[in-house]
């Protein structure tokens, strides 16, 4: 029998920070601790707590091409919060558990495929890195990946962009106002994957009605259609009337409701940084939800004088961008994908990406094969400059789970070619996810780094 | 010289040691007149001694236990303060419970006073149904007691015949349901914890011993017997916690290694890792109640040597149940204890009847009588073994807040196997064999709760709560708050002021003298940081006396048994 209950993996980092002042700090989930530990919420027979455990170099690896290599990008801290992750997907496909909360720090949904340093306070992607783990322990193929953070979840788009097999839908501030600066509604997915990406973008000042609209009339009749296996949320909380950050006006309330309706089987923290007013209630509410708990008794304490009136010009731009998603969503698979993205034999975009955290700013080159009996290879030419002068140029090579005979050759011989011509490049990359196989060529030294993952099962 | 007591529910061990040595030691029953039972086993390890050469005596019981297993406490009114959070309906406790509005916040701010009104009506409530003992607790009214004292005050004003205890008196660790019942326990138990103390002071007084007399904690520390008064709670399975102590006083010191206690209808294990007790993470669990009670982590088994075996098919059974003594004792049903009298491995009991009981199993299925008696010890062998293996899974699993928490993990396992209790010696081999550890049965294991507390170290501990940004100190053992009035109040600061509780805790206590060393066991410091700006510090502090045992016992010395 399949058990009832919800886990959850509570790790706070109490001596992990960024920096001494900045938001990702040790003291960001301190309140929530208090109020869930007070509360005796890990002792309810329906809650299980679990301990974090590490994740490896090898799962990272096999989702990010980190520069130099992965562990001059991940501290301890990012292990773990990644490795919990994985620790309750385990969990959940096992039985153990019936869902999951990872309530972790650092957050990872600013963290992209390749990665030069820290971005919108993030690292590794833990979701990401959760998608690649259970495909290759467990066989699952199709996942939904539903982001409620304020911010546009734009590592998680990027690295399933040309994914056919995961339904990114991410709501956010509208990137005109707010970091990322991107996640608008033509935002689709690449030719390969068209419309399993879907942003709605949302003007400042939206409240739980806005929240409800968008999860009963997009996210839910779309995840029906999609049929995944696993649901994972981003559970970000700077939708919250009172989040520094962000500029919405949704309560804990909305969110425990939000997550009743997906019933993800892992929900992830993201960000969130008003640590005092929103994370202690919306951290208790959506870990209420998943276990089937009544939250309608969790309140904040200044929600009476709060003002939650919603613009009624801007709810109407939401349903307008609402109705063009659907429309498209229900014509995706007659949608004359040449037309948009033209033919040959690579699709091919051009990306800036700038590194909040780090000042690093990032030009990249990346082409999908498009290949007609799989999702593709993918190339990517990147090259990093750091501002004082340092540049990192990277050649990566991305082999997708399902990757055809025919691509995997081909990927295989222009890694080859690259390690061996030495030219332009300082690092030659490979992620060959049907094999679970990474490769790393460090040309200055001439030195190569391999790592396999167990074979599924082990 | 020290005196250890144990009074067990059955018996009423005590020990006499003199420099690490056991002088003499006996077991007497314990009868209904407790009084008199101290006395026979005060005289029986006295013999010949002059009682002012006693230093101090430490006693162990089960008796809070009992009366909690047994349900024989007076009822208790609960007035609670839940606030938000949870649905009340949660907070449904086995007794009246009157819920009263009012919220405190995580900080211990007040976020909604108490009204007036709710209070009175609950009183009114508890007045009627005739209850006069009431516990109050408030959600985090460890961070802020404001509200607690407002219902005690009031219920003072008209009832002053009440016994009312507050919940941040009782436990000031975060967890409201455990704060809760802690209290209603602690509530209960009070008056007749209070009749145990005035008979153990009794015999002492008739037998002119005028040394210290302390009492043993779940926790494995002591504190004075007069000053346990108001917390009985504390005192809730100081037997295993003896037994314990009392393993660890006979073992090698820094040993890894489970004890395995081996009774008549349960097996209780308990770890000790590199020589100190395992400390369980959370409160005890009292019967099902989940407490906030400081306990030595110990795990019972239902199987034991009285457990009755039955043939189940081709396969033979353990049922966790005992319905008499054992078959070759006159008991009606096949036991553990008859396997191990087939084998050789026990005196106990009359070896017809042993085989009798192995023939009753092994005929319906056609086996020996010896292969019936094997199965039987693998059948005990693998459910405590198990569970042994379980217990260290299980602390590995323990949940870690920080990173360098969850880099030290490590896996650790017993190389010894530590048996006390009456079955332990016939099982021990067999046992350790599986977990690939050395059997040990230490000298005088019979008594090693008496030995245990005997050798227990009187322990205090203080953890301070400061809050610089609102200026406020809190103190989780004692449920004190104060201002902080110094504008640089930091981390050396807090440390030095949490020493000066400890101190004024000990000497509350009549400890001063027995400070010694003090540890630092939490040191954490969060920067309080609003809009960049830092604006405070949260500051948690733990300091306590060093633990650990006073003696490790060496042998010698003689014995009395009654």
């Amino acid at each position: 029998m399949k058990s009832k209950k919800t886990g959850v993996i509570f790790f706070p980092a109490f001596d992990w920070a960024i920096s001494p002042t900045h938001p990702e700090r040790e003291e960001r989930l301190l309140y929530t601790r208090d109020q869930i530990f007070e509360e005796g919420l890990m002792d309810l027979p329906q809650i299980a707590e679990y301990p974090p455990k590490l994740a490896t170099i090898h799962d990272i690896a096999r989702v990010h091409f980190c520069v130099p290599r992965v562990q001059s990008q991940v501290t301890e801290a990012h292990l773990i919060a990644a490795g919990a992750t994985l620790s309750l997907g385990d969990s959940i496909i096992q039985g153990e558990i019936k869902n999951g909360f990872s309530i972790v720090r650092p957050p990872g949904h600013h963290a992209m495929r390749v990665v030069h340093g820290n971005r919108g306070f993030c690292n590794i992607n833990n979701e990401a890195v959760l998608v690649d783990y259970l495909r290759r322990q467990y066989g699952i193929r199709r996942v939904a990946i539903v982001d409620s953070d304020v911010h546009h979840g734009d590592g998680t788009q990027e690295i399933f962009y040309h994914d056919p097999d995961v339904l990114f839908i991410s709501f956010h501030q509208d990137g005109r106002t707010i970091f990322p600066g991107t996640g608008f509604a033509h935002e689709l997915g690449g030719p390969q994957a068209y419309a399993t990406t879907i942003n709605i973008p949302l003007p400042p000042g939206m409240t739980d009605n806005t929240f409800h609209y968008i999860t009963d009339n997009l996210v839910l009749p779309l995840i029906n259609d999609f049929k995944p296996d696993f649901i994972i949320n981003s559970a970000g909380q700077d939708n919250h009337y009172t989040d520094p950050l962000g500029s919405m006006k949704f309560t804990a309330r909305g969110y425990a409701e939000f997550t009743r309706k997906l019933n993800p089987h892992l929900a992830v923290l993201e960000g969130g940084y008003a640590i005092e007013t929103a994370l202690p209630y919306i951290n208790m509410s959506i870990l209420m939800a998943l276990a089937g708990i009544d939250y309608s008794n969790v309140r904040e304490p200044d929600i009476d004088s709060f003002n939650f009136k919603e613009n009624p010009d801007r709810f109407a731009q939401v349903q307008k961008t609402v109705e063009g998603l659907l429309d498209i969503w229900s014509r995706r698979d007659k949608t004359d994908i040449e037309k948009i993205f033209g033919t040959g034999k690579f699709y091919q975009r051009k990306k800036q990406i700038y590194y909040d955290t780090d000042y690093i700013e990032e030009e990249q080159f990346e082409k999908v094969r498009l290949c007609g009996s799989c999702p593709g290879y993918m190339i990517i030419e990147s090259r990093a400059d750091r501002g004082y002068g340092q540049t990192a140029r990277v050649f990566a090579l991305s082999i997708p789970f399902n990757a055809c005979q025919e691509c995997h050759t081909e990927a295989y011989d222009l890694y080859e070619e690259a390690v061996k011509n030495k030219k332009g490049f300082d690092f030659v990359k490979m992620q060959d996810k049907s094999t679970d196989t990474c490769l790393s060529y460090d040309i200055n030294k001439g030195q190569e780094w391999k790592s396999e993952g167990p074979r599924p099962g082990v | 010289m020290y005196i250890g007591l144990d009074v067990g529910g059955t018996y009423t061990d005590a020990v006499l040691l003199e420099k690490g040595q056991v002088k003499s030691w006996t077991k007497v029953p314990t009868r209904e007149d407790l009084l008199n039972s101290l006395l026979e086993a005060f005289d029986a390890i006295m013999r010949g001694v002059p009682p002012d050469l006693i230093e101090r005596v430490v006693l162990s019981t089960t008796m809070i236990t009992n009366l909690i297993a047994e349900k024989k406490y007076d009822p208790v009114g609960l007035i609670l303060l839940p606030g938000p959070g949870l649905n009340h309906s949660h907070y449904r406790f086995d007794t009246e419970s009157c819920l009263v509005g009012g919220v405190i916040d995580y900080r211990g701010r007040e976020v909604v006073p108490v009204p007036k009104g709710d209070i009175d009506s609950s009183i009114r409530t508890l007045a009627g149904l005739k209850y006069k003992k009431v516990a109050v607790v408030g959600k985090f009214s460890s961070r802020n007691n404001k509200h607690e004292k407002e219902v005690c005050r009031r219920i003072q004003e008209s009832h002053i015949d009440w016994q009312v205890e507050m919940g941040h008196e009782v436990a000031g660790q975060l967890n409201f349901p455990r704060r809760v019942m802690s209290t209603l326990l602690n509530c209960a138990t009070r008056d007749k914890y209070q009749f145990f103390v005035q008979s153990v002071l009794v015999a002492l007084n008739s037998r002119d011993i005028n040394c210290p007399v302390y009492i043993l904690k779940a926790d494995g520390g002591t504190m004075p017997l007069k000053s346990s008064l108001s917390s009985p709670v504390e005192t809730i399975f100081s037997g295993p916690a003896a037994s314990i102590l009392g393993v660890q006083a006979l073992i090698p010191p820094g040993e890894t290694a489970v004890i395995v206690d081996i009774g008549g209808t349960t097996t209780d294990l308990a770890l000790i890792l590199g020589g100190q007790p395992l400390l369980a993470s959370k409160g005890a669990d009292v019967f099902g109640h989940m407490t906030h009670i400081n306990a030595l982590a110990v795990k019972s088994v239902p199987v034991g040597g009285d457990s009755v075996v039955e043939s189940v098919g081709k396969e033979l059974i353990l049922l966790s149940e005992r319905v008499g003594p054992p078959y070759c004792m006159g008991g009606p049903m096949p036991t553990p204890t008859d396997a191990l009298k087939v084998l050789g491995l026990t005196k106990l009991g009359d070896m017809k009847k042993a085989r009798e009981a192995m023939k009753i199993l092994g005929d319906p299925l056609g086996i020996e009588t010896w292969e019936v008696a094997a199965r039987i010890m693998m059948l005990v062998n693998d459910t405590i073994t198990s569970e042994i293996k379980n217990m260290f899974e299980k602390w590995e699993q323990e949940p870690a807040y920080r990173v360098w928490e969850v880099l030290q993990k490590k896996k650790v396992r017993p190389n010894t196997v530590v048996g006390v209790g009456g079955a332990a010696s016939g099982f021990m081999t067999m046992i350790a064999a599986t977990l690939d550890c050395y059997p040990v049965i230490p000298p005088y294991a019979r008594v090693a709760n008496a030995i245990g507390a005997a050798v227990a170290r009187p322990t205090l501990q203080v953890s301070l709560r400061a809050d610089t940004e609102q200026g406020i100190y809190t103190l989780l053992e004692e449920g004190y708050q104060g201002p902080i009035e110094d504008k640089s109040f930091n981390e050396d600061k807090a440390l030095q002021l949490a020493e000066k509780w400890l101190l004024k805790r000990a000497t509350k206590y009549g400890l001063e003298n027995d400070i010694g060393e003090v540890e630092v066991t939490r040191r954490e410091v969060f920067n309080m940081v609003r809009d960049w700006v830092t604006s405070g510090k949260l500051i948690d502090v733990s300091v306590q006396t060093k633990r650990g045992i006073l003696h490790y016992i060496g042998t010698g010395g003689g014995n009395i048994e009654k």
